[in-house]
C-alpha cells in the first residue's frame, strides 16, 4: 500500500525556483494498476521518481507499505528500493557493457542471492519475457522491443511488490508497445502493483485508474473499468 | 572484473593512454627501486660487516677542514697493539705494474693487502685457502677475469706471473683465484699481492704524518666503535708527539675516527675511494632519480584521475542504474577501484617487460651493473607488488569516490552537469605541465652547463696534445731526454715537453706567513708546448744554469694568495726541504684539474729530484695515427720494458665530466617521458572534450562558424592551462637550477631564453596535441553530430 499526502517538490537553482509538485494526495492499493497522465512539464516523472524512492519530496508525507520514507537518506531509500520496486524506463536504461543475462541478474547480485537461486530466477524471468534465446547478446545488438522486454525482466526478477514504468512504450513501435503493455497487464494480474506514467491514452486504457496531473496538481482521477 | 575488461576494450584510446602512461611511470619506479636497492645493498655480504670500519682522518687549520680515508703504514699496527678492542687490521694500497704476457707488455693495477684480507673481508675464493693464500710474499691472487686474461683459464693456481718491480721483472706464483668482485662491493681488485712484500722491500715508512693507504679495522664482536675513537686519538697524540715537535709552526689539528664499512659507498663526506676501494656514490643520485620516477608516475596517475573523472558522464547512466537496482555506494567504490587495479595490473605487467628491455641502457646511464636476477629478490618483488597496489589506489581512489556519489535521479534523467567547472581536472593538468616544464628547463640548464664545461677556455691548449708515461725505472731516467729529443725531430710534432707527472700539494714560507700550494716539476718547453701564457717575468731557460736549483714560476692564483703586488724576485721556502726559491715568472691561471674545482696556487720548479717521467707532445694534427705509431717506435727503442700507454688531453678532460654527461642524458630522457605522458593525457582530455561538445559544435557550424574558429574554441581552454603551468613552473625551476649550479665554481648564468625555449616547447607540444583533435572535430559534417542528438 502506497500513500502520499500533501506532497510538494520544488527544484531550486541559483536564479529560479520551480514547483514541480504542488500538494499531491494519492493512495495506491496493493495490486492496483494506476496510469499517471498529463502534459509535458506537469510533474509526472517527478512524481514517479518520488514514488520510486529515487528522490525526496520537499514537503509532505510518503508511506510505503507502512513505512514513512519522505525524509529518508539515499542510503535508506536504496535499502527499501532493493527487491521492493522494479523500474521500467522509456529509454530502457540497460547497461551497455553487460549482456542481457547479466543485466537481468544485477538486482539479484545486490540482494546477495545465492548463485543457484539466482540462475533459476534469471532464467525464469527471461523465459517469461521470451528473451532466453538472446541472453548472451548485448543491448546494442537488440531491437527496441527486445531491450524493453529485457528491462522488464530486470524489473521483475526480484519479484518486487511494485513496478514503476515511465513511458514504457515511448520509444517503441505500436506492435512492440502492445506487447509491452500486455506483459505489464499480465504482471498486474499476477498481483504486482503497477504505476505507469504515459502520454498514450491507449496505454492508459490498460490501467484500473487514470490520474491526470496539471501544473503539479492532480486535476482528475478516473476509475477505468 | 568482466565489466572492467569490457570497458577497457571498448574505450581503446583511453585504455591505451592510461596503460601506457602508468606503465612508463611504473617502469621508471622499478628501475629506481632496483638502483636504490643496489645502492643500499653495497657491502652487506661481508660476514663481519657490522664490526668492520675504515680509519678516517680529519685535518683542519685556519682555512679549511677536510676528512680523508687514508692513513700511513704505521697507524694500523700501532692502534692494534694499544687498543684491545681491535681484533684485526688490514692495510691496503694499490700500485700499477708493468706485466708480461708472452711477448706483450701490459699494465695491471695490483692491490697490496695484508695476509688476513680474505678472513676479514668475505670476498669469495674459487680456489685457495683464505687463511694461507697470501702467506707467501711472492704469491699473487688473481680474479677469474684476470686469470683468463693472462692464462686463458681460471685454473691458474701454481702458474707464474711476471711483474716489473723497479727495473727487473719478478715472478709471482698464483696462489688463489678469487671470484669477480661483486658489483655491489666497494672493494674492487683484479690482483692481490701480500702487503708484507712492500714491507720487505722497505717501501713503507714509520711516519705518523703520511696518508697514502687504506687501513681497515675489525673490532671484537661486542666492541662499541664509539668508545674506540678516543683511544685512537690518544695513541696518535702520544706516538706522534716527537715527530710533530720537529715541524716548525705546525698548526694542523689532526683527529682519527672510524667510518663504518657499510657507509663507505654512500659517504660523500669522505670521498677518497682508492687503494682497493671504488664504485663510490652519493645518496643525492638516488634522491634525484627517485624524484624523477615519482614525477612521472604522478603525471600518469593524474592522467588516470583526469580521464576517469572527465569520462564519468558516460558512466553516469550505468551508475544510476546500479543504484536503482540496489547497489550501495561502497559496492560501487569497490567496483571502480577494482577497475583501477585491473588497469594498474596491466600497466604493471607491461612495466616489467619494459624494465627487462631497458635494463642494459639504464645500466649504461647509471653506471651500474644491475642484473636481471635482482628482479627476483623476494623483498623487491614485495616492493613492486606494493607499488602496483599503491598506484591502483592513488589513481583510482578519487574517481571511485566521485563516481559512486552520483544520484540515480539526476543521472537517469540527465540532470547532471559534471563538466561545468571541474577545477580538479584543470588543476591537475596545470600541475602535470608545470612538472614537465621544470624538467625541460632542468635539461636545458644541465646541457648548457655541460657545454660550458667542455668548451671553456682552459688557459692552455689541449687540442692535439698527447701525453704518455716514461715509467720510473733506470731506462726512463737514462733515456727520457733522448726520447724527447728524437720526438722533437719527428714530422707531425710541433713541440715536446716533460713534467714529473702529477700535481702534489705542500706548504711553504713566504714573507707574510705560510702558503699552501700545488707544485710540479717541468722542463723549459712546458709552457710553450701547453701554450700557457706568461704574464710576468720569464720562463725557465738553459741560459740561467741556476734555474733548476733556485728558480720557480708561479701562477696568478699563487700571487693573489700571497698578496704580492710585484712577485718577480720574491722568495719561497719549501717547508720540507728548507730551501729558498726565487720567483722568476708568473703564468696565467690554467685549469690543470677539473672545472669543478677552483684554480689553486701552483708552483713550477725544475728541481732535478722530481724526475720528468711524463712527456707531452703537441701534434700538428695531420696524420695523427702515423705520428703516434712513430712515437711508439721511438719509445720502444729506448724503453722496451714499459707498455706504451698514451692519452689525448682533450679526451681526458672530457672524461672528467662523465657524470655530468650521464646526468644530462638521464634528465633529457626524464623530460621527454614526462612531456609524452602529459601530452597523451591532454590528448585524452581533448578527445573527450570534443565528444561531449558534439552537439554544440554542430549548432555553431550550422550558424556559420568556421572550422578554424571551432578548433580555436576547443583548444583555447587547454592552452590557457598550459600557459598557467609555465608561469607556475618558472620560479621553481629558476630556484632549483640556481641551487644545482652553486656546486660549480665555474658556471653559466641562467639566461631568460632557457625559460623561453621551455615555454615555447610546452605550448607547441600542447597545441599539436590538442589542435589535431580539435581540427578533426571541427571538420566533421554537422548533420552527423546533430542527427545523433
Amino acid at each position: 500500500m502506497i500513500k502520499i499526502s500533501n506532497l510538494h517538490k520544488i527544484f531550486s537553482t541559483e536564479e529560479v525556483e520551480t514547483t514541480a509538485l504542488n500538494g499531491i494526495d494519492m493512495d495506491v492499493k496493493d495490486g492496483e494498476f494506476v496510469a499517471i497522465m498529463g502534459p509535458s512539464g506537469c510533474g509526472k516523472s517527478t512524481l514517479l521518481n518520488i514514488l520510486g524512492l529515487l528522490d525526496n519530496p520537499s514537503e509532505g508525507s510518503y508511506e510505503f507499505y507502512g513505512t514513512e520514507v519522505a525524509k529518508m537518506s539515499e542510503r535508506q531509500r536504496a535499502q527499501i528500493r532493493k527487491g521492493n520496486i522494479g523500474f521500467v524506463f522509456q529509454s530502457f536504461n540497460l547497461i551497455d557493457e553487460l549482456t542481457v543475462y547479466e543485466n537481468v541478474e544485477l538486482p539479484l547480485l545486490y540482494l546477495k542471492t545465492p548463485p543457484a537461486e539466482r540462475k533459476e530466477k534469471v532464467e525464469a524471468a527471461l523465459t517469461r519475457m521470451n528473451m532466453m534465446h538472446r541472453r548472451n547478446h548485448f543491448p546494442q545488438q537488440l531491437s527496441g522491443g527486445q531491450q524493453q522486454r529485457t528491462a522488464i525482466a530486470r524489473a521483475v526478477v526480484a519479484t518486487p511488490k511494485t513496478i514503476l514504468a515511465d513511458e514504457p512504450t515511448g520509444n517503441l513501435d505500436s506492435k512492440n508497445g502492445e506487447e509491452v503493455m500486455s506483459l505489464l497487464s499480465q504482471l498486474n494480474a499476477a498481483g504486482t502493483t503497477i504505476l505507469m506514467v504515459t502520454h498514450s491514452p491507449y496505454d492508459a486504457g490498460f490501467a484500473h485508474r487514470i490520474v491526470n496531473l496539471f501544473d503539479g496538481k492532480i486535476v482528475t482521477e478516473k476509475v477505468h473499468v | 572484473m568482466k565489466i572492467a575488461v569490457r570497458n577497457l576494450t571498448r574505450n581503446r584510446i583511453f585504455s591505451f593512454i592510461n596503460i601506457a602512461g602508468l606503465s612508463l611511470g611504473l617502469t621508471c619506479c622499478m628501475l629506481i627501486v632496483l638502483y636504490t636497492k643496489d645502492e643500499v645493498s653495497f657491502d652487506r655480504f661481508h660476514e663481519h660487516k657490522d664490526q668492520l670500519f675504515r680509519i678516517k682522518v680529519t685535518m683542519s687549520d685556519d682555512r679549511e677542514t677536510r676528512t680523508i680515508g687514508s692513513t700511513n703504514a704505521i697507524h694500523g699496527p700501532s692502534f692494534k697493539e694499544e687498543i684491545p678492542e681491535i681484533k684485526e687490521i688490514v692495510r691496503a694500497q694499490s700500485n700499477t705494474f708493468v706485466t708480461r704476457k708472452g711477448n706483450e707488455l701490459l699494465s695491471e693495477d695490483v692491490l697490496f693487502a695484508e695476509s688476513n684480507f680474505f678472513n676479514v673481508f668475505s670476498m669469495p675464493l674459487l680456489s685457495g685457502d683464505p687463511k694461507s693464500v697470501l702467506s707467501n710474499i711472492n704469491s699473487i691472487v688473481l680474479t677469474e677475469e684476470v686469470a683468463e686474461k693472462y692464462f686463458n683459464t681460471k685454473d691458474a693456481v701454481g702458474k707464474t706471473m711476471e711483474m716489473k718491480v723497479g727495473d727487473d721483472f719478478e715472478r709471482f706464483t698464483v696462489s688463489g683465484i678469487a671470484k669477480k668482485c661483486p658489483q655491489n662491493s666497494s672493494i674492487q681488485f683484479g690482483a692481490i699481492i701480500p702487503f708484507e712484500f712492500q714491507v720487505a722491500r722497505g717501501w713503507t715508512d714509520k711516519e705518523w704524518l703520511g696518508f697514502y693507504m687504506n687501513t681497515f679495522v675489525l673490532l671484537n664482536e661486542k666492541a662499541d666503535y664509539r668508545s674506540v675513537i678516543p683511544k685512537l686519538n690518544q695513541v696518535f697524540k702520544s706516538k706522534s708527539a716527537d715527530e710533530i715537535s720537529k715541524i716548525k709552526d705546525f698548526n694542523q689539528k689532526i683527529s682519527f675516527s672510524l667510518q663504518p664499512f657499510l657507509d663507505v659507498h654512500l659517504d660523500s663526506d669522505v670521498s677518497d675511494l682508492r687503494n682497493g676501494l671504488g664504485r663510490g656514490s652519493s645518496p643525492i643520485y638516488a634522491y634525484i632519480l627517485s624524484g624523477i620516477a615519482i614525477f612521472i608516475l604522478l603525471i600518469a596517475c593524474i592522467n588516470f584521475v583526469n580521464l576517469t573523472v572527465a569520462r564519468s558522464l558516460n558512466r553516469a547512466k550505468e551508475i544510476g542504474i546500479r543504484k536503482l537496482v540496489g547497489s550501495q555506494r561502497k559496492q560501487l567504490m569497490y567496483q571502480f577501484l577494482g577497475e583501477s587495479f585491473l588497469l594498474s595490473f596491466l600497466a604493471f605487467a607491461l612495466a616489467i617487460v619494459l624494465t627487462l628491455s631497458v635494463l642494459p641502457t639504464f645500466n649504461e646511464l647509471a653506471n651500474k651493473q644491475l642484473a636481471l636476477s635482482y628482479l627476483f629478490d623476494i623483498k623487491l618483488v614485495t616492493g613492486y607488488f606494493a607499488l602496483f597496489l599503491f598506484t591502483g589506489l592513488i589513481a583510482g581512489f578519487y574517481p571511485a569516490v566521485v563516481l559512486s556519489g552520483f544520484s540515480p535521479a539526476q543521472t537517469l534523467y540527465n540532470r547532471t552537469k559534471l563538466t561545468q567547472k571541474n577545477y580538479l581536472t584543470k588543476g591537475l593538468v596545470v600541475f602535470q605541465f608545470a612538472l614537465s616544464v621544470c624538467l625541460v628547463i632542468g635539461t636545458i640548464v644541465i646541457y648548457s652547463q655541460f657545454q660550458y664545461l667542455t668548451n671553456k677556455n682552459l688557459g692552455y691548449n689541449d687540442k692535439n696534445l698527447m701525453s704518455f708515461n716514461l715509467g720510473r725505472g733506470k731506462a726512463a731516467e737514462q733515456f727520457g731526454m733522448v726520447v724527447k729529443e728524437e720526438l722533437q725531430k719527428m714530422a707531425g710534432v710541433e713541440s715536446v715537453a716533460a713534467f714529473n707527472g702529477s700535481y702534489n700539494g705542500t706548504l711553504g714560507d713566504i714573507e707574510s706567513g705560510k702558503i699552501g700550494f700545488g707544485y710540479i716539476g717541468v722542463d723549459d718547453d712546458f709552457l710553450k708546448t701547453l701554450q700557457i701564457p706568461l704574464v710576468k717575468g720569464r720562463n725557465f731557460s738553459k741560459s740561467f744554469p741556476s734555474d733548476p736549483t733556485q728558480s720557480v714560476v708561479v701562477n696568478e692564483a699563487f700571487v693573489k694568495q700571497a698578496g704580492w703586488k710585484d712577485p718577480i724576485g720574491k722568495q719561497i721556502n719549501f717547508e720540507w726541504k728548507n730551501q729558498k726559491m726565487t720567483v722568476i715568472g708568473v703564468v696565467q691561471n690554467y685549469h690543470y684539474a677539473s672545472l669543478k674545482d677552483t684554480i689553486q696556487p701552483l708552483l713550477m720548479t725544475q728541481d732535478p729530484n722530481y724526475g720528468l717521467g711524463t712527456l707531452f707532445l703537441k701534434l700538428t694534427g695531420k696524420n695523427t695515427v702515423e705520428t703516434v705509431k712513430a712515437a711508439e717506435r721511438i719509445f720502444r727503442k729506448y724503453i722496451p720494458y714499459m707498455p706504451f700507454e698514451y692519452q689525448f688531453e682533450d679526451a681526458k678532460n672530457l672524461k672528467r665530466y662523465e657524470t655530468e654527461t650521464k646526468w644530462k642524458e638521464m634528465i633529457t630522457l626524464a623530460a621527454i617521458l614526462s612531456i609524452f605522458v602529459s601530452c597523451i593525457g591532454l590528448f585524452g582530455l581533448a578527445t573527450f572534450n570534443a565528444e561531449t561538445r558534439v552537439k554544440e559544435i554542430g549548432i555553431r557550424k550550422v550558424l556559420g562558424a568556421s572550422a578554424a574558429s571551432i578548433a580555436a574554441l576547443l583548444s583555447s581552454d587547454f592552452i590557457k592551462l598550459v600557459l598557467l603551468a609555465i608561469v607556475v613552473a618558472l620560479p621553481f625551476s629558476y630556484y632549483a637550477a640556481n641551487m644545482w649550479l652553486q656546486d660549480f665554481p665555474y658556471r653559466i648564468s641562467i639566461s631568460w631564453w632557457y625559460f623561453g625555449v621551455a615555454a615555447l616547447l610546452a605550448i607547441t607540444v600542447a597545441i599539436l596535441t590538442v589542435g589535431y583533435q580539435s581540427l578533426k572535430t571541427a571538420m566533421t559534417d554537422p548533420v552527423k553530430s546533430l542527427r545523433s542528438e
